[in-house]
Parts: structure tokens; C-alpha cells; sequence
């Protein structure tokens, strides 16, 4: 039996056995379920896109889910998804699993959603989100600003919502997360957030 | 260029007459698959024409019922066949998990617990069939998987309710024999309103009328209900004159959300006796279609692009690392839409736009061994007991009677609220939870618990949801567009039916498939003769 348990654990990749993690490559596999085949997020499941987002901020996110920044609070189904993973993950996986997103090669944008949207209006609320995110949505590695252009809106929107509801950026040392709180309180209501993240949809993504 | 992408219009209007006109064999009806229609529906699967020596691959991505069905009809008839899985195993949701097998939970993995005998195994994703649900009976039957008998209902289990009776079980028995007595009550002594009523309603009618609702309610020879042996007696009743037990108010009765829900749970079609399951597990029915296939079938392969080819279809998955591309004539794709949404392809736009509007069913179920069947000393063999809390239902084997240990269904719920709070939860904690609410229904239920296994399907790798949740009005806009092959590739599986979340609905899935590339391949062959000829 043990031998067969030894196949299972290399073959499935439990990441809280680091003897395993050492030995092998960590099954990234696992990323792309939700993430996407290259990446590139899923609309359906508001899987962000993770082939726009630097190492930096992916490696922030990890210690924001480990120290239940996200997907902590009760309502936030969302955000426990991804919390449950990252929280059995080691450091070292953790690495491997950005520099395995980093091997993927970006495909091209994915179609956009269809919400009802106004994206002049979604322009004008934008002003607010430039002073960090950058005027193409580019993001600000110096401001821990990550980039928005080429994101998936359905996550935009549903991150938004979350900063709103205080399931992210309510926490006392989440630093860029409170930062970042406000506006998306500034935002008065669904439409607004729809509309913005619409405008976001037509930034050209950079994407490196 | 293009072309291929407007051809599924018109097959899709070929088969909505080959429908209307009843031709097809595969084109069901949802009223007959309820044994609704006079005419009985003949529970034999579509028959593939035999190549006449040409090679036609099919790529079948996902080895669960639909895949398995697939090869299965496929390969018979001289296809030839690949199936490509993205998990460690085999059957999808048919998942009967035993000691030592590993539960693929993203971020939860698990390894099950049970102690290794044969009576020890939980059926954690389909665990009954109807007896209509002919196609799936129409594979155990040929090939060769023992039934038994499954029971949903059993009135020796208890319901529990905190709302009432200070929250202590009561045997299903009681609580109906009582609600049904009062409910004949009152019907009998509306007779005289009914007899006004638009029907016609005449002295006969009304005697009639009034003999029902005392059968219904098992009344005395003046309309009242004063307790029934339906409930089971107090005391006595075999060597001794029997003693009724006293009856509990309705509006008691009533507080509870039993009356009103799970009391009728094994009235709806696809729940009521008598069910069946296989012996010694649902996966027995993969193990059956294991042994008949010669189809390769390649696990641990992530499909990572789907590209609709003038010609076939290519597909590319990741395996060990390494990606490979593969190209056949046809694609049967069983991956859970929403996951399908995930994949780069060229699919068309409209087609993915339905996939993403589908929502993922949110299920848990949890599996519990118990050291002693402490049930049967309760008088319990099978059936379901009903609590309000998250755990919804515990259930007892239906199988094994007095051997020393069982596996207890310790909890299952549809409901996304309470899927999702079971979900937020480690996996010790869920079997806490399981334990600390079952000991409502049974007071010594801790001490019987050795070891659980928790299933939480929305958040299980490569699935992520149980049952594609189709709203009314996407049914409607959408069904229809996803059922219809987009070029050469077919989304199948019970998320392409009226059934998700049962096999009868992956079975058919593929069985419409299959209809519809046998048409295309005569039509192929028409050409392709009249070619030759002219």
C-alpha cells in the first residue's frame, strides 16, 4: 500500500509533503485548472488572468491569502478557493508555481464579457484608478500597483465588489490592500463597477 | 474558411427534424424519459454502422460515463478511439472511494481512511438509478453489473428538527402516520366542499371520496384520526395485543419544514422506490466498461487548446510537462463547461458565451466509517434519516447487513450555502461538524465514528461543481446551441442534458452524439459513393 501511496503523492502533487516538493518539479498543473490553459484566466469561474501579473504581486497575493487578507472573511466563496490552496502550499512551491506561470507562453486576450456597460462613463471614473494603476492600466511596481489592462473583467469586477464588501483590504497590516479600499468604496453602486471595469477591458494589455 | 463554423447550424436544423419526425432513436423526449409517453421507450442505445474499413479517429476527452459510453459504442463499430483524462482515475463523478484511495481535493487532498474490506466503500458522486433511467440499466444489463435494491425512504429513520418537539428525532413512521391521520381528517370533512366544487360530484363520488381520505389517513369509522399502528405501536403488537402510540398535534407537526419538504422527497420521479445501485459500488459500472474497452485511455492529460480544423478536430494536452498535440476526426468532449471556458481554443464565441453562463453545482457529501452498526439496533437497514442542519441527510447501507462495520453517508447537501460552508472548512473539521450534528439524530453517534472522508464537488481538481446548474431561461437560449456540435467537436456529458448530476444523462449525452456523427458519416459515405460512381 505504501508503495502505491508514494505514486499517488508524486503523481498528485500534496504540497504539505516537502520531501515531494523537493524531489520533483511541483505539479503546476493544478494552476491552469482554474487559471486557464495558459494562464490566461477563466471568465466562467472569475479565474484572474496571472500571465499579466508580475512576480512581485503574485508573490504578495500568496502571503495575503496565507494571512487570511483574502478569503478569510465568511461570504467570501471566492476568495476561499484559492485560500485553501495557497495555504497548503510550501515557499518553495510557491516559486516554482510563479516561475511556472512565468514559462507560459501569454495568448491573446480573451473575449471580452458582455456585460451592460458604459465605458465613456467607465472612463471618467477611471481618472481615479490612474494615479496608481497607470493611464494604460499598466500598473506600478514601485506603488505595489498591479496591472490591469488584459485582466479578466468578471475578476475585476468581482475583486471590486470585495474590496467593497471589506472581504479585501479590511485587515489591519494588509498595507496595499487598505490603500486600495476606498476606492473601490468611492464606487457608488454595480453599474459604476461594471463600467469601469469595462473601460479597463479596452486597455491594450502590454502583457510581459 | 468559415465553413465550418456554419455548419452546425444546419445539422442542428436536420436535427430538430429528425426529432419532430421521431427518426431518431437518440432524440429523447424528457417525457419519455419519465415514462410519460404511451409508448414505451426502447432501452437500446444508438447503433453505429459498422466502418466499412475506413479509419475514423475520435478523441474523447474525460474517461466518466459519457467518455466511457462513447469508446464503448465507438470502438464497436470500428472507430478508433482515445480518451484523454485529466485526473489520476477513471469514472469522473462515479467515485466510490475505498481505504487508501486519494481524493483529489484542490488544497484538500485526502487519503480514505476506511479500513480495507469490501463492505467498506461510499459511493461519494451517483449512488442510485431509477428504474427509468433505461440507458444506464441498459450497460449493467450487457454488461454484466449486479443491482440491488437501494431505499431513499425507510420510515424507521428518524427526521430532527431544532424548531420542534425540543429538537429530539422522530421516527419517520410517527411524524407521517400522524400528518397523514390529521390530513385525512380534514379532506374527509371538506367531502362536503368538494362535493360543491366545478367537478362533477355526485353521492357516489363523494362516498368514494370519503373512503380515500380514511385510507389516506388511516381513520376511525367516524372520521377521526386517533393514532394509527402506522406509527408503529407503544408496545405489544405480536404476542401482545398491540399498543397505539399517542399522536402529536399537527401544528407541531407542521412547524417542522419536514411536511412541507423532505417528507416527499421519494414522491419525485427519479427518487422513488425502487432505486437500485450496484453491489460493492457505483464504480462498478466503470470497472464494466473498463473491462470491454480496448481504448487507450491516458490519465494525468490536461487538454490545453481545442482548435476546430476544416477537417477534424486538434487537441492539446499537457502531460508529464510536455505538451502534445493530437488530431482526429471528431472530438466528444466531456470537460465540465466551466472549465472549457478555461481553455484555449478557437470554439466559437456564442458557444463559449453559454458555457460561461452556466453555474457549477455545489455539493458535499461525507462518508463516514462507524466501528459498529449501531443503526440496526435502532431497527434501521438502509433509507435516509433528515435533520435541518448543514448535514441535511445521514444515510444508512443499504448493503451488509450484521457484518461488523459500515459506512454512513454522514452528510449530503445540494444546497450552495451550505456546500460552501462545508467547503470553507479543513477536512477534520467537516468530520467534526458531520459528528457533532448526527449526534442530534443518534446521542451516541461520536463514539461509533472511527474515521470520514469529505467531498466537496465544487472544489474537486478537474471538476469544480457537480452537475452543470442550468437557469430556466438559459435552458431555453442556450441548451440547444451547446447540444449542437461545433464543428467536428461535441460537448457531452450530463451537463448536455435535462439530467445533470445523473448518468442517464451522460449516457444520453453521448448516445446524441453518436446519432449525430453516424448521420454525418452516411451522408460522407453517400458522397463519397456517388463520387466513385460518377
Amino acid at each position: 500500500m505504501n508503495k502505491l501511496l508514494i505514486v499517488l503523492l508524486s503523481v498528485a502533487f500534496l504540497p504539505s509533503n516537502a520531501a515531494v516538493a523537493d524531489s520533483q518539479q511541483p505539479n503546476a498543473r493544478y494552476c491552469l485548472v482554474c487559471h486557464g490553459s495558459a494562464a490566461q484566466g477563466n471568465a466562467a469561474i472569475q479565474a484572474p488572468n496571472l500571465s499579466i501579473l508580475p512576480d512581485w504581486y503574485l508573490q504578495q497575493q500568496f502571503v495575503a491569502f496565507r494571512n487570511n487578507w483574502r478569503g478569510g472573511a465568511q461570504d467570501d466563496t471566492h476568495g476561499k478557493e484559492m485560500q485553501a490552496v495557497a495555504g497548503i502550499m510550501s515557499d518553495t512551491e510557491i516559486h516554482q508555481a510563479i516561475a511556472f506561470i512565468r514559462s507560459i507562453k501569454p495568448v491573446a486576450k480573451p473575449t471580452p464579457g458582455s456585460i451592460e456597460h458604459d465605458v465613456q462613463h467607465g472612463r471618467l471614473l477611471y481618472q481615479t484608478c490612474r494615479a496608481c494603476h497607470g493611464s494604460n492600466g499598466e500598473g506600478n511596481a514601485q506603488l505595489k500597483a498591479p496591472p490591469l489592462a488584459g485582466q479578466q473583467p468578471g475578476y475585476l469586477a468581482q475583486q471590486l465588489i470585495a474590496f467593497r464588501n471589506g472581504w479585501r483590504g479590511n485587515q489591519a497590516d494588509d498595507t496595499y490592500g487598505r490603500t486600495m479600499r476606498p476606492f473601490a468604496q468611492s464606487l457608488p453602486d454595480k453599474q459604476a463597477i461594471d463600467d469601469v471595469v469595462a473601460y479597463i477591458d479596452t486597455l491594450a494589455s502590454s502583457s510581459k | 474558411m468559415n465553413n465550418y463554423l456554419k455548419a452546425p447550424l444546419t445539422r442542428r436544423q436536420c436535427l430538430n427534424l429528425l426529432a419532430k419526425a421521431g427518426g431518431s432513436s437518440a432524440v429523447l423526449h424528457a417525457a419519455g424519459l419519465f415514462g410519460l409517453t404511451t409508448t414505451p421507450l426502447k432501452a437500446s442505445p444508438v447503433t453505429l454502422k459498422p466502418l466499412a474499413g475506413q479509419q475514423r479517429k475520435i478523441l474523447i476527452l474525460g474517461a466518466g460515463i459519457s467518455g466511457l459510453t462513447a469508446a464503448y459504442e465507438l470502438e464497436r463499430a470500428g472507430y478508433s478511439c482515445r480518451i484523454i483524462e485529466a485526473s489520476h482515475r477513471v469514472g469522473g463523478r462515479v467515485m466510490t472511494l475505498r481505504h487508501g484511495d486519494f481524493i483529489d481535493e484542490l488544497g484538500a487532498p485526502q487519503i480514505c481512511p476506511f479500513d480495507a474490506a469490501p463492505n467498506l466503500y461510499f459511493n461519494a458522486g451517483a449512488a442510485r438509478i431509477p428504474a427509468h433511467h433505461s440507458a444506464i440499466l441498459h450497460y449493467c444489463r450487457t454488461l454484466g453489473v449486479d443491482l440491488q435494491l437501494f431505499s431513499n425512504h425507510n420510515k424507521n429513520c428518524y427526521t430532527q428538527d431544532d424548531a420542534v418537539f425540543g429538537g429530539k428525532p422522530l421516527r419517520i413512521r410517527e411524524y407521517e402516520a400522524d400528518v397523514r391521520g390529521f390530513i385525512g381528517e380534514l379532506l374527509a370533512k371538506s367531502a362536503g366542499a368538494a362535493a360543491t366544487a366545478e367537478l362533477p360530484f355526485n353521492a357516489e363520488d363523494m362516498e368514494k371520496f370519503i373512503d380515500f381520505a380514511k385510507a389516506y389517513g388511516d381513520l376511525t369509522a367516524d372520521l377521526r384520526y386517533r393514532g394509527s399502528e402506522r406509527a408503529g405501536y407503544a408496545s405489544g403488537g405480536i404476542t401482545a395485543p398491540g399498543v397505539i402510540k399517542p399522536t402529536r398535534p399537527l401544528a407541531d407537526l407542521l412547524r417542522s419544514n419536514f411536511a412541507a419538504g423532505a417528507m416527499h422527497f421519494a414522491e419525485i420521479a427519479d427518487q422513488a422506490p425502487a432505486l437500485m445501485t450496484p453491489a460493492g459500488g457505483m464504480d462498478n459500472i466503470v470497472q464494466a466498461f473498463l473491462r470491454q474497452l480496448t481504448t487507450d485511455i491516458q490519465l494525468n492529460c490536461q487538454v490545453t487548446n481545442i482548435q476546430l480544423l476544416p477537417q477534424g478536430v486538434a487537441v492539446t494536452y499537457l502531460r508529464q510537462g510536455e505538451h502534445h498535440t493530437e488530431q482526429a476526426d471528431y472530438c466528444l468532449n466531456c470537460i465540465p463547461a466551466q472549465l472549457v471556458s478555461g481553455i484555449e481554443s478557437n470554439l466559437p464565441a456564442t458557444y463559449l458565451a453559454v458555457m460561461r453562463r452556466l453555474g457549477r453545482g455545489k455539493l458535499t457529501k461525507i462518508g463516514l466509517q462507524a466501528k459498529q452498526r449501531f443503526w440496526e439496533q435502532e431497527d434501521i437497514y438502509s433509507g435516509i434519516s433528515w435533520t435541518n442542519q448543514d448535514i441535511t441527510q445521514i444515510w444508512y447501507p443499504h448493503h451488509d447487513a450484521f457484518k461488523a462495520k459500515g459506512i454512513l453517508l454522514g452528510a449530503y447537501s445540494w444546497v450552495p450555502e451550505i456546500s460552501d460552508r462545508f467547503a470553507a472548512m479543513t477536512h477534520p473539521q467537516r468530520i467534526a461538524a458531520a459528528i457533532a450534528q448526527g449526534t442530534k439524530v443518534h446521542a451516541n453517534y461520536a463514539q461509533y465514528i472511527e474515521s470520514g472522508v469529505s467531498v466537496c464537488w465544487q472544489r474537486m481538481n478537474h471538476m469544480l461543481g457537480c452537475g452543470a446548474v442550468w437557469s430556466e431561461e438559459l435552458q431555453k437560449t442556450g441548451f440547444a446551441q451547446l447540444q449542437a456540435p461545433a464543428g467536428n467537436h461535441y460537448l457531452i456529458g450530463d451537463q448536455l442534458s435535462m439530467h445533470p448530476g445523473w448518468q442517464e444523462g451522460a449516457v444520453r449525452s453521448a448516445w446524441h452524439a453518436l446519432a449525430d456523427i453516424e448521420r454525418r458519416e452516411a451522408t460522407r459515405g453517400k458522397k463519397h459513393s456517388t463520387g466513385v460512381m460518377a
